[in-house]
């Protein structure tokens, strides 16, 4: 059976039950002590999110300042009741629009309870999708004070049965104007060796989109994807226009998008659920454009000084230009004095996280700052403990540059009424886990 | 009203408190109850809320149930949700006020509202009371047959909390036949999911004990349904989904066009954003190919992308959930990944469980193209990350090294490892070199001249420091100084705290004495009246061992603890291919995570019956799976394990069966208690000897001082002896039985049945057992309850060592006992048999 969740806690940091729910009998009273005295009060919180004490199995999350704890007894399916805490907590955070935290769930547990009642049924995951539940779960569960007797309330399941409509949207959505947005959101991870080749290198990129759309529109997205546009080529028998193409590693889609079109034509169409939503995920490890090259030299002069000079180049178009970006490089504990020069930015040093913090607000590309520093060290009589060198690590988010190549061609809006759409695309590339080992 | 405040609450939730509180609320709600003043209704919900959330935070409020269910009469629908919560909450422990609901729900179960009727009859079902039941059942007929599917699927999951209840009520009323009607032919793909949940969850219950449960069972596997499912499962929920494809991964399909229509039809749920989905597809794929080993192959190359795009997206839990799966199809094809090893590499802050799994599969990957690349890696996480990741990239090194052939660069980087100056890392790096000299003594001359230059004092860990004496030993010829380092760690004999160095400094004082007398004579004498006078029963046997060996004969002692070795090929590996099999099979499910096999971790009563058997298989890994320190292992099993040795095994075994669940240790089976005792005494006291699967070397010394002893191994002569005839006073330990266990293919399996009178003998397992005893067949281990018991007997041939070990399966119901025997001597395996058959059908006569 996949999950049979016997019981859900919301804890907070000190281990107090915010909310709790039992859906099965299976497991004692007493887990959350359980879940306290074994995990949370021991060196094991953070070792494994799954943990087994005494019969039961714990699965916990931290989101926030939250504890989600899941209590099975069973050998349940550890992937679906991850995934089942984090569309729980996305449902959540639809409800009180925006923030998970410890107070938002102290201000609506009477809806979480209503909630968690909805979602889950005897540890089976029901209807966890926030446009379902809206229609008969409404804001705070308070229902207007005018509003006649519930029975008016159109009953949701029964309608969109004798409709047919689809599960995530429902009907009769007007607009004054029709919008669509897109995101097009990559985050690339990096590990360069010290020597200065690559040894890992990949991205991974997700569409998010909103939609303002009216009635039941049909939409379709053309990517710059290889195979995507030798399929068009096929089809329409004529060779594609020259220009970068891309190959996609893997793809995943929201529920929206029919695969099986996907699978014979290669293209990406469906009926959007309304607002905010996740349209795809990709992965993509060759022909990375990497925004950034890092080039790092210290020196250990002696026991007590050290010296650091970094150079960052930035290799994206000359035009654009990154934003936020945060170069932090790690130093010993004991470094007591620093100074530095840098060509662009600012930079200190940071003795909570042993770091060198050098941040450039807004980099154009194609430039090459660099930031030197000495760095001066209590001698120390505890020399064996030598300093190992971790990784330099690297924020930064590009606007307009995806570090994929990938490009929306086109994106068709059809819908019976034949209104027009507005259309807006942004890129943006983020840094993932971005490390240069020196 | 928000909730009051962290402030004002008890420090500690499990201590009720707030009574003036309660009171003022029970106050405040019987002034409201009759009111029909406006607005009444929110200053009701403000109090429900109240209530609520001192409920939530533990302070019992139990004292309100008929104010509360006096203030239920409201239309207002979120009135009515607080009030079903409170009364589920606490219709439990007072049932009696649990009647008092009943009237009101039964009557919002009619409600117009189909939302009232819904909520009803699932607060109606949750009040898990038996004495309700009949309550029950009309509500349930009439929601089942609801026009309104959201009743219907409230209803469905009604009847499985129902069958939880009271499964007699359930199966009378009749309602899985509902259910399977409504599987089949309700419009709504909720239903069907939660009929199919339901369904599944009830017949495996069922099947125990009626054939026809068990027959059901089947046809939910059978063709017509799972292609019905099949073909609607894109308008099923994610979740739902997940229900479906795993009851398509048990399908058996019956030919190879079955099998290619069904991967075809789910092919695109691989790209599903649900990694749920995904994993329960990929499940379905690799079951369905299991017997097709090219489309099996392609099937792992078709998986490889969606599941490494899960691992990298999403949460740390999720992809570590996602990570364990990988980590199991990594571990049975390596090779298949092996170009991906780059995916496998840690990032700098990413949490140490994930990095532990990406490590072990590193390691699996390892071939002749990438050991390079991934050894240098490795080398990366042993100077820069916490502490156990460096220790575990250690040991992941002397992994490969040891599974490789070309190992000289990898000796190399062992070496330096030594160097480092680390404590941590010089000590697994120890460890490892004497693994390694151990499978290939060629390399001995480069590293004894490493290992020489370190120095003793910096090596504090038990195990380091034990490696280092075993190589000081060993190779004492080779290093000029070993007995004069020697003579300085038995100096300071009574500073060494840990016993399994002490050992392994007794052999190696002993070593380096044949090897280099007159230098080491003295460190031997001293040693040896060391140990002798020693606290800890092991070093005092070891030393008088050695002392009366070399009184008896130098040369023999000499024969005895330097005999000529031989290089290890293979080290043991720890899990079995048939535990391997069975997690596989429990793919997408906590065994993987766990990495072991699900009827070692779940309770009894969530077990099928088919889970029954190989519970030996289970005790024995359990252990060697605790020691290994496999993420997740169980926190208390110490704690018990503790007790269970201080107890005496005797004492167990005479106890009821009834006992021994409080006594279960929760990695252990509970039936196998007396052996769990006996094993557990055992381990305590070969704990400071060998430690168990981590430590290959000391039980190679082990084996040394018990080759003497004991000659374990049965003797090859297969000369049958008729009549058969059992020696009285055979003995055979735990241990040995389950390693016997292991070791022998079954020779036999039957099933016999048994007479009437001993099915009414055989109450209690102890009444066989001394039965048993009087024809020479001793029990090691039994358990179970009425009707089913199970055994585990021993019997040895009375002139030779040859044993015969017996699984043997009782059940009363049935009258029937099924019987696994395995035997040293396979050739008597079938006399043996009838002696047992004839010695069971005289058990329960006069």
């Amino acid at each position: 059976m996949p999950v049979a969740a016997s019981a859900i806690y919301f804890l907070n940091l000190r281990g107090d039950v915010l909310i709790n729910r039992l859906y099965r009998d299976d497991v004692g009273g007493n887990m959350v002590d359980a879940f306290r005295t074994h995990i949370m009060q021991t060196k094991e919180l953070g070792t494994c999110p799954v943990r087994q004490i005494g019969g039961c199995s714990f699965f916990y999350m931290r989101i926030s300042n939250v504890y989600i704890v899941i209590v099975v007894s069973s050998n349940a399916n550890v992937a679906c009741a991850f995934k089942f805490v984090v569309e729980a907590v996305a449902l959540f955070k639809s409800y009180f629009g925006g923030a998970f935290d410890e107070d938002a769930i102290r201000n609506n547990f009477v809806l979480i309870y209503e909630l968690l009642d909805e979602i889950m049924d005897f540890g089976y995951p029901q209807n966890l999708s926030p446009e379902i539940l809206k229609l008969y779960i409404t804001q705070e569960g308070v229902r207007s004070p005018f509003s006649s007797k519930p029975t008016d309330k159109p009953v949701p399941n029964a309608t969109l049965q004798v409709t047919g409509a689809v599960g995530w949207r429902r009907e009769g959505l007007v607009y004054k104007k029709n919008e669509v947005f897109l995101d097009i959101v990559e985050s690339v991870n990096l590990l360069m060796s010290s020597k200065g080749s690559v040894l890992r290198c990949d991205v991974t990129g997700k569409i998010l989109m909103k939609c303002f759309l009216s009635g039941m529109p049909d939409l379709k997205l053309g990517l710059n994807d290889k195979i995507g546009l030798e399929k068009e080529s096929q089809l329409k028998s004529r060779p594609t226009k020259s220009g970068k193409t891309i190959e996609l590693d893997d793809v995943t889609f929201h529920q929206c998008v029919n695969l099986t079109r996907f699978n014979s034509e290669k293209t990406v169409s469906f009926v959007p659920p309304d607002g905010e939503f996740e349209l795809m995920k990709y992965r993509i490890t060759e022909g990375v454009n990497l925004p950034f090259r890092v080039l790092p030299t210290i020196k250990e002069l002696g026991r007590t000084r050290m010296e650091v000079n970094v150079k960052v180049k930035s290799v994206f178009g000359a035009k654009m230009f990154a934003l936020g970006v945060v170069i932090k490089i790690p130093v010993p504990k004991q470094t007591a004095k620093t100074s530095f020069q840098v060509t662009s930015g600012r930079a200190k040093y940071n003795a909570a996280i042993d770091c060198l913090v050098w941040k450039i607000r807004k980099f154009p590309g194609q430039t090459e700052p660099t930031m030197s520093a000495e760095v001066e060290l209590i001698s120390t009589m505890a020399e064996k403990k030598s300093w190992t060198r971790p990784p330099i690590q690297m924020e930064f988010q590009v606007p307009m540059f995806t570090a994929s190549g990938l490009r929306v061609r086109f994106l068709k809006v059809w819908e019976k009424s034949g209104y027009n759409t507005v259309e807006w695309v942004r890129y943006i590339t983020k840094a993932g886990s971005y490390e240069i080992r020196c | 009203m928000a909730p009051p405040a962290q402030s004002q609450r008890s420090p500690s939730p499990s201590q009720p408190s707030g009574k003036s509180e309660v009171s003022d609320l029970k106050l405040q709600l019987r002034q409201l109850a009759g009111s029909r003043a406006p607005g009444v209704d929110d200053s009701k919900r403000e109090l429900f809320k109240k209530v609520i959330s001192y409920m939530t935070i533990g302070i019992d409020v139990s004292s309100l149930f008929g104010e509360i269910v006096m203030c239920s009469a409201a239309s207002d629908i979120v009135l009515k949700k607080m009030c079903y919560l409170y009364v589920g909450n606490y219709a439990k422990v007072n049932p009696d006020l649990a009647l008092l609901t009943i009237n009101f729900l039964q009557r919002d179960c009619k409600d117009e509202d189909p939302m009232i009727r819904g909520l009803a009859l699932r607060s109606l079902c949750s009040l898990r009371v038996a004495n309700l039941v009949e309550y029950l059942v009309g509500p349930l007929g009439s929601g089942l047959k609801d026009s309104n599917s959201y009743v219907r699927i409230v209803a469905v999951m009604g009847v499985l909390k129902l069958y939880h209840i009271s499964a007699s009520t359930c199966i009378d009323a009749d309602f899985p036949a509902v259910l399977k009607h409504l599987l089949l032919n309700d419009p709504d793909t909720q239903v069907v999911a939660n009929c199919l949940s339901a369904l599944q969850e009830i017949w495996s219950l069922e099947a125990t004990t009626s054939e026809e449960a068990s027959r059901e069972r089947e046809t939910l596997l059978s063709k017509p349904i799972v292609y019905y499912l099949l073909n609607r499962i894109k308008e099923f929920s994610e979740w739902a989904q997940c229900l479906v494809l795993d009851l398509v991964a048990k399908y058996v399909p019956s030919d190879s066009n079955d099998i290619f229509d069904i991967m075809n039809l789910l092919e695109d749920r691989l790209q599903h954003a649900n990694g749920a989905v995904v994993l329960a597809s990929t499940k379905v794929f690799l079951q369905l190919t299991l017997s097709m080993t090219d489309v099996h192959q392609q099937v792992y190359e078709r998986i490889k992308a969606p599941l490494l795009t899960l691992v990298s997206s999403g949460s740390p839990e999720q992809s570590y959930a996602v990570l364990s799966h990988l980590h199991l199809l990594v571990i049975r094809a390596p090779y298949i990944f092996s170009s991906d090893y780059k995916h496998f590499y840690c990032q700098y802050n990413e949490p140490s469980y994930v990095k532990k799994l990406k490590l072990e599969m590193l390691t699996a990957v390892a071939n002749e193209s990438n050991t390079y690349e991934i050894v240098t890696e490795l080398c990366e996480y042993a100077a820069n990350v916490d502490i156990p990741i460096a220790r575990e990239s250690i040991r992941a090194v002397g992994k490969i090294a040891l599974q490789q052939y070309d190992v000289n660069a990898i000796v190399d980087r062992l070496l330096q490892f030594l160097e480092m100056e680390k404590d941590y890392v010089t000590a697994e790096a120890l460890v490892l070199v004497k693994d390694l000299l151990r499978k290939y003594p060629q390399w001995s001359h480069d590293c004894i001249a490493v290992v020489g230059n370190i120095s003793c004092k910096n090596i504090q860990e038990p195990k380091a420091k034990a490696a280092l004496i075993w190589m000081l030993g060993e190779y004492s010829q080779d290093m000029h100084d070993a007995p004069y380092i020697l003579e300085g760690l038995i100096e300071n004999w009574d500073d060494e705290h840990s016993a399994e160095v002490r050992l392994h400094l007794l052999t190696a004082v002993m070593k380096c004495f044949f090897k280099r007398p007159p230098e080491t004579q003295k460190a031997l004498g001293a040693a040896l009246a060391a140990g002798l006078a020693d606290f800890h029963q092991d070093v005092h046997d070891r030393a008088l061992f050695y002392y009366r060996l070399l009184q008896y004969n130098v040369t023999v002692a000499e024969r005895v603890v330097n005999p000529p070795k031989q290089a290890v090929s293979v080290f043991a590996d720890t899990q079995s291919s048939e535990i391997k099999d069975r997690i596989f099979d429990e793919f997408n499910s906590l065994s993987v995570v766990y990495q072991k096999p699900s009827y070692m971790f779940t309770d009894k009563e969530h077990r099928g019956l088919f889970e029954f058997s190989d519970e030996l298989a289970n005790l024995s890994i359990g252990a060697e799976l605790a020691d290994t320190g496999v993420p997740g292992h169980s926190v208390e099993a110490n704690d018990k394990d503790l007790l269970l040795s201080n107890s005496n095994s005797e004492k167990e075994e005479t106890r009821g069966p009834s006992n021994y669940d409080a006594y279960s240790a929760p990695s252990y089976d509970s039936s196998l208690v007396s052996i769990a005792a006996s094993q557990t005494q055992s381990d305590l006291i070969s704990s400071s000897t060998t430690v168990p699967g981590n430590a290959p070397h000391s039980s190679f010394d082990i084996d040394d001082l018990l080759g003497l002893a004991v000659s374990v191994t049965p003797s090859p002569a297969p000369a049958p002896s008729p009549p058969l005839k059992l020696n009285p006073k055979a003995v055979l330990d735990a241990n040995a039985f389950q390693q016997k266990w292991r070791q022998l293919p079954i020779s036999l399996t039957q099933e016999y049945s048994l007479s009437p009178q001993g099915v009414g003998a055989l109450t209690t397992p102890q009444t066989l057992l001394r039965h048993m005893q009087s024809h020479s067949i001793h029990c090691i281990a039994s358990g179970g309850q009425s009707p089913n018991f199970k055994f585990f007997f021993f019997a040895q041939k009375a002139e030779e060592s040859s044993n015969f070990l017996v699984e043997c399966i009782i059940s009363t119901s049935s009258s029937k006992a099924q019987l696994k025997i395995k035997a040293d001597d396979q050739s008597a395996s079938q006399e043996f048999s009838s002696f047992f058959q004839s010695a069971l059908s005289k058990f329960g006569l006069p």
